[in-house]
């Protein structure tokens, strides 16, 4: 069968509803850029966002070009699997509140890294930034890759001209905005990728002959046999328990040491309203995925039951190919100006991201006196450099835009979670547990992804590609790492002595909101023992072979 | 050591083992195969009961937990001086 070419017939429509969107992103950063006095109020947007804008900003952050594009993608490509892999994302924001979220916020730093330094000292600060910067750069060309796609389809480019002048428009606006535009403008791109996703879904839905089109997130079960009868596989589970256990470590620690998720609950205007944020986080986030499900179902059983052909190189448009399809050209248009809006937002807090810790955490720690108008053109600076990396990047891109950024998952649960979440709830974690742990781990990690020695890997196929095996066993080392070597060298007196542990263990105290110091609380051996002793277990469990195919 | 700080270190453990479960309910569903193949709501019971406790278990649990450590932060406020944010 000849394969088929998707793009728009008339791109006119989609070009005045893209560019009426971007006039108006522009116009609220550059109107909330006025607002912010200085750099602080630049990256955390005076701390002043209500708990609905903020949950808003905060699903809008992780509702990214993935959750769009990405994810219908490999639903197309492995049905259920792939939405067991996605339904534990609503998780991240709930997690990192509940273990750091509010006693970083207590410590008033406003990203993982500034933890790190205040805990750890300078040296672990750098290295866990490095690998913080390449985290959210993997993250951000996830996002570029379909920004890029979503240009080629609407402009009928090519896709590197496509990626360049999206890819610029983006940061441009990033820069332009600071957090205070992205914080309102992620409010209202979720709004509008909410709609954009779930109105259009309706109408699809009822052309297929769904009986639950008013509520598409959930009500498609009478499509449910006919799907069967189509897709005898789809609702199969495929891959054995190794495989949905790495997910774990992956995915729902990874997105623990995630910058950009983390950023979101210090710009809340109190611990409360981060709280509040969080559970509208969860609504946003449930309703947006459960209609991503959706239309990954509608792709697979248009593919199965129209005799279309969708190469694979088209699964990230199958969104946009459905909505061509069932729904009239401004329909088209709106949705891909919701697709743009969802890659707007997160690239805007990754690079929000990448810009903080290369200008507060890199640049200012080792000139810490640079006068404010330095520090602004610093800013700007950093947003474009790593903007101009993810660019450059995605020119080569992986087969599906997914892969990058969840491969960039894993690699924060390996370097940075552990070292966060050691560091706020245990005392004895020390700089020389968390730097040996962190670099161990991630270089380990990277080493044993497919991309560097194919030959030397954990495991094969879609669990290495995506950084699952790796993370299994890197994750566990890490925490193994942290906590045995802080152990011993807490009791080395001639490296302890390096150590400022009272100080350390005051703060430990301090950011958990206690005013009067307790020697006994968050200082229990046993525990790090434990946490060693189960480390160590997972560390074996994910070196074993077999348990990744059912 | 008070109990306030028993029941941060319990709540934290709870919550995280709660949450687990929300998102990573399909774990029972790989582990323990005959769950599978029954039809809820119309679909298969591995689909959506992972789905909806995704969802609207996920909020459930997350409205709990801000209330309860809400109301935690204020406990361990007025045992001690309050430790204003920076």
């Amino acid at each position: 069968m000849e394969k088929q070419q998707w793009a728009l017939e008339d791109p006119t429509i989609g070009i005045i509803f893209v560019a009426a969107s971007f006039i108006f992103f522009y116009f609220v950063g550059w109107y909330s850029a006025r607002a912010a006095k200085t750099s602080t109020d630049y990256w955390t947007a005076g701390r002043s966002i209500g708990s609905v804008t903020n949950g808003l900003g905060m699903a809008s952050s992780y509702m990214s070009l993935a959750t769009f594009m990405g994810v219908t993608a490999l639903i197309l490509n492995l049905k259920v699997p792939f939405v067991y892999m996605w339904i534990q994302f609503g998780l991240s924001i709930p997690l990192i509140t509940l273990w750091y979220g509010t006693p970083l916020r207590r410590l008033g730093v406003f990203t993982p890294a500034q933890f790190v330094r205040e805990r750890y000292g300078l040296n672990t600060s750098y290295v866990v930034a490095i690998f913080m910067v390449l985290i959210m750069v993997m993250y951000a060309l996830g996002q570029m890759i379909g920004v890029a796609k979503v240009f080629e389809m609407l402009f009928g480019v090519n896709y590197t001209l496509a990626l360049v002048c999206g890819g610029a428009l983006i940061v441009g606006y990033v820069a332009i905005g600071g957090m205070y535009g992205t914080s309102y403008n992620a409010a209202f791109q979720m709004v509008l990728m909410g709609i954009a996703f779930i109105v259009p879904l309706g109408a699809i839905m009822k052309a297929m002959g769904s009986s639950g089109w008013y509520f598409p997130p959930l009500l498609y079960a009478d499509m449910v046999p006919a799907m069967l009868d189509a897709v005898p596989d789809f609702f199969d589970m495929k891959y054995g328990f190794k495989w949905y256990f790495a997910l774990i470590p992956t995915l729902t620690i990874g997105a623990m040491g995630l910058p950009h998720l983390g950023m979101r609950i210090y710009t809340a205007a109190n611990l409360k309203s981060a709280r509040g944020a969080m559970v509208w986080f969860t609504f946003f986030c449930g309703i947006t995925f459960s209609a991503t499900y959706a239309m990954g179902f509608a792709g697979v059983f248009f593919q199965a039951t129209s005799g279309a052909v969708i190469a694979p190189e088209d699964y990230d448009k199958i969104t946009l190919i459905l909505n061509g399809v069932y729904n009239p050209p401004w329909v088209l248009a709106f949705v891909i100006a919701g697709a743009i809006a969802a890659g707007l937002s997160t690239i805007s807090a990754n690079l929000m991201a990448i810009g903080a810790l290369i200008a507060q955490d890199i640049v200012a720690t080792i000139k810490p006196n640079l006068d404010e108008s330095k520090t602004k053109v610093l800013n700007y600076c950093a947003i474009a450099g790593g903007g101009l990396a993810a660019i450059l990047i995605a020119l080569n891109p992986p087969d599906f835009l997914v892969v990058s950024v969840l491969f960039a998952f894993g690699m924060a649960g390996v370097t940075v979670a552990p070292l966060v979440i050691l560091g706020v709830w245990w005392k004895q974690a020390n700089r020389y547990g968390a730097t040996s742990g962190t670099l161990i781990s991630g270089l380990l990690y990277i080493a044993v992804s497919p991309y560097i020695f194919p030959n030397f890997v954990v495991s094969s196929g879609l669990q290495s590609a995506l950084g699952m095996s790796g993370a299994l066993l890197c994750v566990p080392l890490c925490f193994f790492l942290v906590t045995t070597v802080s152990m011993i060298t807490n009791r080395i007196p001639a490296l302890a002595k390096n150590i400022p542990l009272d100080e350390n263990k005051r703060l430990v105290d301090s950011i958990h909101g206690w005013t009067v110091y307790n020697e006994q609380r968050y200082n229990s051996t046993m525990a790090g023992i434990v946490v060693a002793a189960v480390s160590g277990f997972f560390v074996i469990y994910a070196i074993l072979p077999g348990g990744w195919v059912a | 050591m008070n109990s306030a700080y028993k029941k941060e270190i319990r709540y934290t453990l709870l919550f995280s083992v709660l949450l687990l479960l929300t998102g990573h309910c399909g774990l029972f569903f790989v582990a323990f195969p005959p769950l599978r193949g029954h039809m809820l709501f119309g679909f298969p019971s591995q689909f959506i009961i992972p789905v909806l406790m995704g969802w609207i278990g996920l909020m459930v649990v997350a409205a709990i937990q801000a209330k309860l450590t809400n109301d935690l932060d204020d406990e361990i406020e007025a045992l001690e001086d309050v430790v204003e944010e920076s």
